[in-house]
């Protein structure tokens, strides 16, 4: 066998062991029921912030809480040691890493997504409106 | 309908400029096609004319764009976006690739620049690379277009206005002729939105055309292999699209790490690289181009990976077109901070990545039995065989983080069908979907490191190699000292610095001195020191310094502003350390006081002095660091670091949270804003829980005066009874309010709103924080060794400079 063909088998492995390993590695986007089924297990959960839950953070605690409903439309405090993200308010979606206690969803990070600029114009130029 | 006041020209010299950029890009593509069919001059000066015009187009492009920006016709939806009138010009620039398409344009500009030295420099080959630029600048052009075919949108033109905008047809204020100068809309235009605070670094004025002019670059070697596979001329593309080679190497390597220097400097994630996917997507073609400089070396010195010096050049320009794919298409949105929004340029996106995955994998399947293959196998003891395993292992990697990093991608193509059976044979629980790994630094380290080790070895063993065949005792006779010394200071270094807990960052640790130490040698023991030759040695040095600059300052990275004092061990905040203005506090090696706060335009300050301890038990002021707030309406305050650069250590420290919103009545701050439910409502306040007992409702003079009975719960258990009042004068709906202070609970409520779609009541909240000492929350951690990282990178570009260089004479 040539050389360079066990180059290319070991090249084949390690893509295979890397593709595996991610497996392994990767996590899933689930619901607060399920992270609540496994209590301080590391779960990402997708949700919507509840905008008419009171937002709060304790700077001296450097504590930010919300309350976050994922996608089969259960609602959880979330608890969050960071100071409130910027723009938070604005957020469409909530990306909140983290594990599950007994009273609430301890996030360690969290990503959002906020609506695009475009959408942005279109509030501008919905308030633009009311001038006329 | 004419409109009053609107800046016109610019605007349709632009739109005209990328109409003629994309006409002459498609007549430059099909001339020069069929010059290289049939050799017809006169198509090669129909061509050349064709991409000279295509190139002056473009540069009308830019210029028009500038000028939109730098005379603030805010009319134009790019420059309301994107710029506003308190830039300065610098800033202005940025505000120029700010957007997608204005990053285009910058992208599209450089072909153009390579396009035409190509065209000048290329010779025999001009023809058949020619076509491929003209081919992708098409593409590029095209995403500039901005208009609809069938209904399909072909681009996204920055020289909209923003009446013209889909989602403000039809608006009232459209239909104003004079909108730009009627007191009722003028408001609105008379300033944009401003740049993103986080752009408005130096960094972010050059790192973008740098980077952008290292995508561009790989757009030439790729053009050279394509040209190679179709004119049948398999070696002789090599010598011209070296020196290509290992100036996008460069370039690209520079932009990278300026990315990374940005990062470090005005983002507040604690570090130059963080494994994001938007990082990650120009990290790996950067991989990949490397891998195929150096395929491309070997070719040139010995021959046999002609296959392998194709298919890398092909595949690090696709990585290119992918990478633009992934951090434009929007599909890393829930992964990545700094992705691009969706244009809805999807689908042309993806066509143009598509397009050259086909042709190239085409030529290379067509041509495949063709292309000349190594007579007889690389002996072990040399060098060719060592940089192809090299070559091999960088492929391996950028694999690695591909994969990883297109998780979004692998979802939307239900991966998780093929991953459920293996992870079901280790019995693991079925997966839904795929979300990156949570804690993915470790997950990308646990590859990249030891990858890192390997590349790190044979970085420094490889040019004591010959090609051909090395004499294995003159190998070792050669090496053994680096290797001893680098052996020695490892052991020395390791001890030192009480590294000695992890073997995988002592191996790597190892590995990046000696392929420092043994580069060095080499270059001053066998080269004799020449500067000619200087090149392979200092860029190789410079590699390894960057790795090792990497590994010593994350691995032995810390965080002294960690405080334990008011939470539960485990959470991450007791990485934040309150100051409170006056006290010294000890954080490390420090003893540190927040002295007080000072406003400069739009950024606050927080003054904060560093005192080392003295030998006699004194205080003595080491350093000031004054972490920033940018204050910013549009777009959010943002937190920027200051760092203290000491030869040996960087102290890098940021706010995580300071008060910067105005006091009311020079007493007020820390505005909260809840909603309670009229039947007995809760909110919390700090350490406060307010309860909405009831509303009482009057009528006095055509006025609806709500009375709101609020009873604040101090944790302590006392409570106290406030009553604000809303007023509403029911003729022309204006509300005012009468707050309730609280005196025992310094708390100021105002019955800000009645919600009466949900029937709640809003409430603001403030707290009398004059009695109150200012505090500050900051996170401050210090990077021993940093320095080696930026000299390494520094070093990098000169000796891949050097490199080039010598690449072009010997031409």
């Amino acid at each position: 066998m040539k050389r360079s063909h066990i180059a290319l088998i070991v090249l084949i492995a390690f893509a295979i062991g890397a593709i595996i390993a991610t497996t392994f590695d990767a996590s899933t986007y689930v619901g607060f029921d399920k992270a609540e089924a496994n209590l301080g297990k590391q779960y990402t959960v997708i949700g919507q912030l509840n905008k008419e839950k009171n937002m709060n953070y304790n700077p001296r605690a450097n504590q930010f809480t919300f309350s976050a409903i994922d996608k089969n439309g259960i609602e959880r405090l979330i608890i969050f040691n960071e100071p409130k993200p910027q723009d938070f308010e604005r957020s469409e979606e909530i990306t909140m890493t983290g594990y599950a206690t007994d009273s609430a969803f301890i996030a360690e990070k969290i990503l959002m997504k906020c609506p695009s600029k475009y959408n942005d114009n279109k509030g501008v130029a919905e308030s633009e409106n009311t001038y006329q | 309908m004419e409109y009053i006041g609107e800046h016109t020209l610019l605007g349709n010299l632009g739109k005209l400029a990328v109409v003629v950029a994309f006409v002459a890009a498609l007549v430059a593509a099909i001339a020069n096609f069929i010059h290289t069919r049939n050799k017809d001059e006169q198509w090669l000066s129909l061509a050349r004319i064709a991409f000279r015009v295509h190139g002056v187009a473009v540069l009308g492009i830019v210029v028009s764009l500038f000028g939109i920006i730098y005379n603030h016709y805010f009319e134009y939806s790019y420059a309301w976006e994107h710029s506003s009138k308190d830039l300065p010009v610098y800033y202005m620039i940025s505000s120029f690739w700010e957007g997608q398409e204005g990053s285009f344009i910058l992208w599209t500009f450089w072909h153009a620049v390579l396009g035409l030295i190509l065209m000048r420099s290329a010779k025999s080959w001009e023809a058949p690379t020619m076509t491929i630029v003209s081919l992708v600048q098409i593409f590029l052009t095209s995403m500039l277009l901005g208009i609809y075919i069938f209904g399909v949108k072909i681009g996204s033109s920055p020289f909209t206005l923003l009446r013209e905008l889909p989602d403000n047809l039809g608006m009232p204020w459209t239909k104003i002729a004079d909108y730009l100068t009627n007191p009722q809309t003028a408001d609105f235009f008379a300033d944009g939105s401003g740049l993103n605070p986080l752009l408005q670094n130096y960094w972010m004025v050059i790192h973008p055309p740098t980077l952008f002019l290292g995508f561009a670059s790989t757009l030439i070697p790729f053009a050279y292999a394509i040209a190679g596979l179709w004119t049948k001329r398999y070696n002789e593309w090599l010598k011209p699209a070296m020196p290509w080679a290992f100036f996008g190497v460069m370039i690209l390597g520079t932009g990278i790490l300026m990315g990374g220097a940005w990062a470090y400097e005005a983002l507040s994630f604690g570090g130059f690289w963080a494994w994001d996917p938007v990082e990650n997507s120009s990290l790996v073609p950067w991989l990949t181009f490397v891998g195929a400089a150096h395929l491309m070396l070997i070719q040139r010195n010995k021959g046999g990976t002609l296959l392998w010096a194709f298919f890398l050049n092909l595949l690090t320009f696709i990585l290119i077109l992918y990478s633009t794919f992934l951090t434009r298409s929007g599909v890393l949105g829930d992964t990545s901070v700094h992705a691009f929004v969706d244009l809805g340029l999807n689908g042309q996106l993806l066509v143009y990545l598509l397009f050259f995955v086909v042709l190239s994998l085409t030529l290379f399947i067509v041509r495949y039995k063709q292309i000349p293959r190594a007579k007889k196998e690389d002996d072990i003891w040399s060098r060719e065989f060592w940089m192809f395993i090299g070559s091999l292992v960088l492929l391996i990697s950028s694999f690695q983080i591909t994969f990883t990093t297109s998780i979004p991608v692998l979802n939307k193509l239900n991966i998780v069908g093929v991953l459920n059976p293996i992870r079901s044979l280790f019995g693991l629980e079925k997966l839904e979907n795929l979300a990156p790994p949570i804690e993915a630094i470790a997950h990308y380290n646990s590859w990249q490191v030891p990858f890192a080790i390997i590349i790190t070895l044979l970085v420094a063993i490889g040019q004591y190699f010959n090609y051909k065949k090395t004499d294995f005792n003159k190998f070792i006779k050669k090496i053994g000292l680096s290797f001893i010394v680098s052996v020695l200071v490892t052991l020395g270094m390791a001890f030192l610095s009480g590294m000695t807990s992890n073997p995988i960052y002592i191996a790597l640790l190892f590995s990046t001195i000696f392929a420092v130490i043994a580069n060095l040698n080499y270059w001053i023991s066998f080269l004799k020191g020449k500067w000619r030759f200087a090149g392979p040695s200092i860029a190789h040095i410079g590699f390894a310094m960057i790795m090792m600059g990497a590994l010593i300052s994350n691995g032995r990275q810390d965080v002294i502003s960690e405080n334990e004092e008011f939470i539960a061990k485990d959470f991450p905040q007791n990485e934040n350390i309150l100051l409170e203005q006056g006290d010294t506090v000890q954080m490390g090696d420090y003893f540190v006081t927040y002295t007080g706060r000072r406003t400069d335009k739009h950024n606050r300050y927080f003054t904060v002095d560093y005192f080392k301890l003295q030998q006699n038990g004194d205080l003595e002021k080491a350093f000031t660091l004054e972490p920033f707030i940018q204050i910013n309406k549009q777009m959010g305050n943002v937190n920027e670091p200051s760092t203290k650069h000491y030869l040996d250590k960087d102290i890098y420290t940021h706010l995580t949270y300071a008060d910067v919103q105005e006091k009311i009545d020079g007493k007020y701050s820390r505005e909260a804003t809840v909603e309670l439910d009229k039947d007995g409502g809760q909110a919390i306040y700090e350490d406060n829980i307010l309860t909405l007992d009831s509303i009482t409702v009057d009528n006095v003079y055509n006025k609806l005066v709500l009375v709101s009975h609020i009873t604040i719960a101090k944790t302590s258990g006392e409570k106290y009874q406030v009553k604000p009042v809303y007023i509403l004068e029911l003729e022309n709906n204006i509300a005012s309010h009468i707050d309730a202070k609280s005196e025992e609970t310094n708390l100021r409520v105002r019955f800000n709103n009645v919600l009466t779609e949900t029937g709640q009541m809003e409430i603001k909240v403030w707290k009398d924080t004059s009695e109150e000492k200012d505090f500050i929350v900051m996170k401050a951690i210090v990077f021993p060794y940093i320095n080696i990282l930026w000299i390494g990178s520094i070093l990098l570009i000169i000796g891949t400079l050097i490199a080039m260089y010598n690449r072009i004479i010997k031409r």
